[in-house]
């Protein structure tokens, strides 16, 4: 077995909430007499990343997704448990450490708005002590992959989002590190640039090697890009493996889509087959038990003849899974 | 701590370009801060019209002691206040992790990564006026000539270290705007020696608002009030505020990210 | 209106019990600059014998609190809020309202001036006994006090809103604001009371509207003026409150215009 480039052992962040009121003078009262509330944000997960995976961390708002990646940067110290990246303790922050990881956040910005972000990218090289060759090497291949050309020497505040974000990865991988968390990377970005920007995550990774970890809102990119998916609810671990797999796991039934040359007649019974989830123009989708999923598949096709034009067996959407996931688990707690 | 200084070349340079893209503004700052400080020595010269010295400050001296008031204040905007402001905003907003992230001391990139270039007019101009009061003043020695400088440097250094004590706060209170607004408007006490003041307001300028320090000593030395074992205490007082000062704000900032919770 | 005003009062005075700190803050503003000045002319005196002019070192002391508490009193911060509200096109909601915008900001003025006066009558009391200062005042002085304050309060909040104006012609209200404040530093009374001005100076702070403002009244509360003076001067102040309430709404009406031609 390799040596794992993340290492997570039953790590645990509770935070202590304040509630804490408007204005100096609240504060100080509050500083001798605090409300608190205790929220574990996460509690307790454990997995383990080897080199060059990507790996998708899934889970709704609130699950510990952010709480998780910047642990692992070392912005924030766990309250409990034990994590290595590279072999090194995270919120020790070590200078080695920060220079060989990178954490890029969609929605926030370490660009500075109001120069050109050419100049942050010298700033970048003194701050993490790039040699004037590998700089030029990594700005040039940075250009390419991500069109940057003449965007790089617009101030920052003249560019549109997307432009930003190009940007913005490019500023966050100009020192070459060896793991990225990537965290929510498209958010807001219309989708040819969410194209254009997965597209690169994956020649990246093929290029350099690099160890990624990326949540996103967007199954596609999961689909994309990962093999492997983490999945926490709740601040736990709800499932980790393969994406494939996932459906399996947690979704046990397959969608069964049916089209009809006649435009499926409301006299024809499907209800025997499976669930009808939806009928509409001559197509109908069925929701079937994974087990009994091919034998429906050849009664259908048996029993309808020549009516059929066309039929196919899916896992249902991804999206689907993960949200029946979360709610049943809402359910089940709930209860 | 080469790197640390092309840092700041490079932040310099930065901010410089910005500046010079609104050239209107820029040259307008500069009129603004010669307005003021031509009517600061105004207000000197109208008290001066009436009397040839004041707590044993004659003109001269005093105008030298304005001058560091504006080589100070000018410091203050130039370097330190921008960087400040933002280090606020970024604690208010949540967005102070991009300087944990990166390989170099957090409190470097954040209390001295911004600048107002067009500040540096304050500054010079408040070396003008300095060189105006050493006219008037006779004879300076080779000591005051070396003590100036080291005094003067001592007082930006005084006043960086209280700034980054009094922001560390807001690692704990979010909201301390009012506080650092009201350290800058106790600024406004350094236009005079600080031994014209009363006794509370005196004690106030020389230890919570170091204004009083980082002004009236420099212009002590050079117009040969000040032994040399004054200005030694003085640079150990500097040294010890800037390493106390630096101690307190990794703390305030490990608090922040949740090392002692 | 005044129906309106009353609603827009306990609006305002509902948001100020938020930013209780904030005015203290703010409060002390109005101190410090004063307590500077007064620290300067007391160490002058002191090296001429104690006395300068008709001034002696309690004088000053009572000059200088009187004129802490009308710059308080008369304080008027609009041209910045009203620089901001422009150029981020907050002013377009307040424009279609039926009721004219300086209104909000007379309350919000008023406001922040009755909850500052409190404590900041404390620290007065505390600085006068400090430096012992010695009031000339006669109950005819307070009787003319009153009307000259508000006469000088109305001229700055007036004279404040025309240089706001401003911000519908140019983005550089600051740089406007700030030669003003150097201006009314020099001839208001603030480095030095205005009888003690030096030659043309003096004459020439009676001709501009910044010593109305804080001098003139500080005086008359102080009792350093002759009721017939008082008199005197108020009329000055009258006269330049006259000459911006025109000159406000001349511009007003000319930058509204402006403002709507540009869309924003």
């Amino acid at each position: 077995m390799t040596e794992a480039v993340v290492d997570v052992r039953e790590l645990r962040k509770t935070f202590r909430v304040t509630e804490r009121e408007e204005g100096l003078a609240a504060t100080l009262r509050s500083f001798v007499k605090r409300r608190r509330k205790d929220v574990n944000a996460v509690a307790g997960i454990t997995f383990r990343i080897d080199p060059g995976e990507i790996v998708g961390f899934l889970g709704p708002n609130g699950a510990g997704k952010t709480t998780t990646l910047k642990m692992l940067s070392g912005l924030l110290y766990p309250s409990a448990g034990d994590a290595k990246v590279l072999g090194y303790v995270p919120w020790r922050r070590e200078n080695a450490y920060l220079g060989l990881m990178t954490l890029l956040m969609g929605n926030r910005t370490q660009l500075v708005w109001d120069i050109p972000a050419a100049d942050s990218f010298r700033v970048l090289q003194e701050i993490y002590r790039i040699p004037e060759d590998r700089f030029r090497a990594a700005v040039n291949e940075l250009t390419e992959l991500l069109e940057l050309q003449e965007l790089v020497h617009k101030p920052v505040r003249n560019l549109s989002l997307g432009e930003r974000m190009k940007v913005e990865f490019a500023a966050g991988l100009i020192h070459s590190p060896s793991v990225a968390f990537l965290d929510e990377p498209t958010i807001g970005l219309d989708i040819s640039m969410q194209v254009r920007i997965r597209r690169f995550v994956a020649e990246y990774n093929r290029r350099t090697g690099a160890t990624i970890l990326l949540t996103s809102h967007y199954m596609d990119d999961v689909v994309a890009l990962c093999k492997r998916v983490i999945v926490i609810h709740r601040g736990r671990l709800l499932y980790d493996g393969p994406l494939a797999d996932l459906a399996e796991r947690m979704a046990p039934y397959k969608i069964i889509t049916a089209t009809l040359h006649d435009g499926a007649a409301p006299s024809t019974d499907l209800d025997s087959y499976g669930t009808v989830v939806s009928r509409d123009e001559g197509r109908v989708m069925l929701r079937v038990d994974r087990q009994v999923a091919p034998e429906r598949t050849a009664r259908l096709v048996n029993d309808l003849g020549d009516r059929l034009a066309d039929i196919s067996v899916e896992d249902p959407p991804i999206e689907e899974i993960i949200d029946r996931v979360f709610t049943s688990e809402q359910a089940t707690v709930s209860a | 701590m080469t790197r640390y200084l092309r840092l700041l070349r490079l932040f310099f340079r930065a901010e410089l370009q910005y500046e010079l893209e609104y050239r209107l503004n820029f040259v307008l700052e500069i009129v603004e801060t010669a307005v003021v400080t031509a009517t600061s020595v105004g207000a000197v010269l109208i008290l001066f019209s009436y009397t040839t010295v004041l707590n044993g400050w004659d003109l001269g001296a005093m105008l030298v002691l304005l001058g560091c008031f504006y080589l100070v204040q000018g410091f203050g905007e130039f370097a330190l206040q921008p960087s400040f402001e933002k280090f606020l905003e970024n604690v208010r907003l949540g967005t102070l992790d991009f300087a944990l992230l990166k390989p170099a001391s957090p409190q470097f990139q954040v209390t001295l990564r911004y600048f107002r270039v067009a500040q540096l007019a304050q500054m010079a101009l408040g070396a003008v006026v300095v060189a105006v009061g050493l006219s008037r003043i006779p004879a300076i020695g080779l000591a005051e000539a070396i003590g100036f400088p080291i005094a003067l440097i001592c007082g930006f250094v005084l006043i960086y270290a209280l700034l980054v004590a009094l922001s560390t706060f807001a690692f704990w209170f979010v909201r301390v705007d009012n506080l650092m607004a009201l350290y800058w408007s106790f600024m406004d006490a350094g236009r005079f020696p600080v031994d014209v003041y009363p006794g509370w307001l005196r004690v106030t300028l020389s230890s919570a608002v170091p204004i009083g320090v980082a002004v009236t000593v420099p212009a002590q030395v050079i117009a040969g009030r000040l032994d040399p074992l004054g200005l030694g205490f003085l640079i150990l007082g500097t040294i010890a505020a800037f390493i106390l000062a630096s101690r307190f704000w990794r703390i305030g900032l490990r608090s922040y990210t949740g090392a002692s919770a | 209106m005044i129906r309106t005003y009353r609603a827009l009062l306990v609006a305002q005075l509902q948001a100020a019990s938020q930013y209780r700190v904030q005015v203290l803050l703010w409060m002390l503003f109005s101190v410090i600059r004063p307590v500077i000045f007064l620290a300067a002319w007391v160490a002058v005196a002191n090296a001429q014998g104690g006395q300068i002019g008709t001034y002696d070192v309690r004088d000053f002391a009572a000059y200088y609190i009187c004129l802490s508490l009308v710059s308080c009193l008369t304080a008027s911060w609009n041209a910045y809020e009203f620089e901001y509200e422009v150029r981020f096109g907050r002013l377009s909601p307040k424009l279609l309202r039926p009721l004219h915008p300086i209104h909000y900001a007379v309350v919000e003025n008023l406001v922040a001036k009755l909850t500052q006066i409190v404590p900041l009558s404390i620290v007065l009391v505390f600085i006068s006994i400090t430096f012992d200062a010695r009031f000339r005042t006669t109950p005819a002085h307070v009787l003319l006090f009153v009307p000259s304050v508000m006469l000088a309060a109305a001229l700055s909040f007036l004279s404040g809103w025309v240089l706001a104006t401003t911000a519908f012609w140019t983005t550089r209200v600051h740089s406007v604001s700030t030669f003003w404040d150097r201006a009314a530093f020099i001839f208001a009374g603030q480095i030095a009371p205005l009888a003690l001005l030096p030659g043309p100076l003096q004459a020439i702070s009676l001709a501009l509207p910044f010593g109305y403002v804080l001098g003139v009244p500080a005086e008359i509360l102080r009792g350093g003026v002759s009721p017939s003076t008082a008199l005197l001067l108020m009329a000055g102040q009258a006269i330049w409150l006259a000459i911006f309430f025109v000159a406000f709404q001349r511009v007003w009406r000319a930058g509204v215009r402006q403002y709507s031609g540009v869309g924003a």
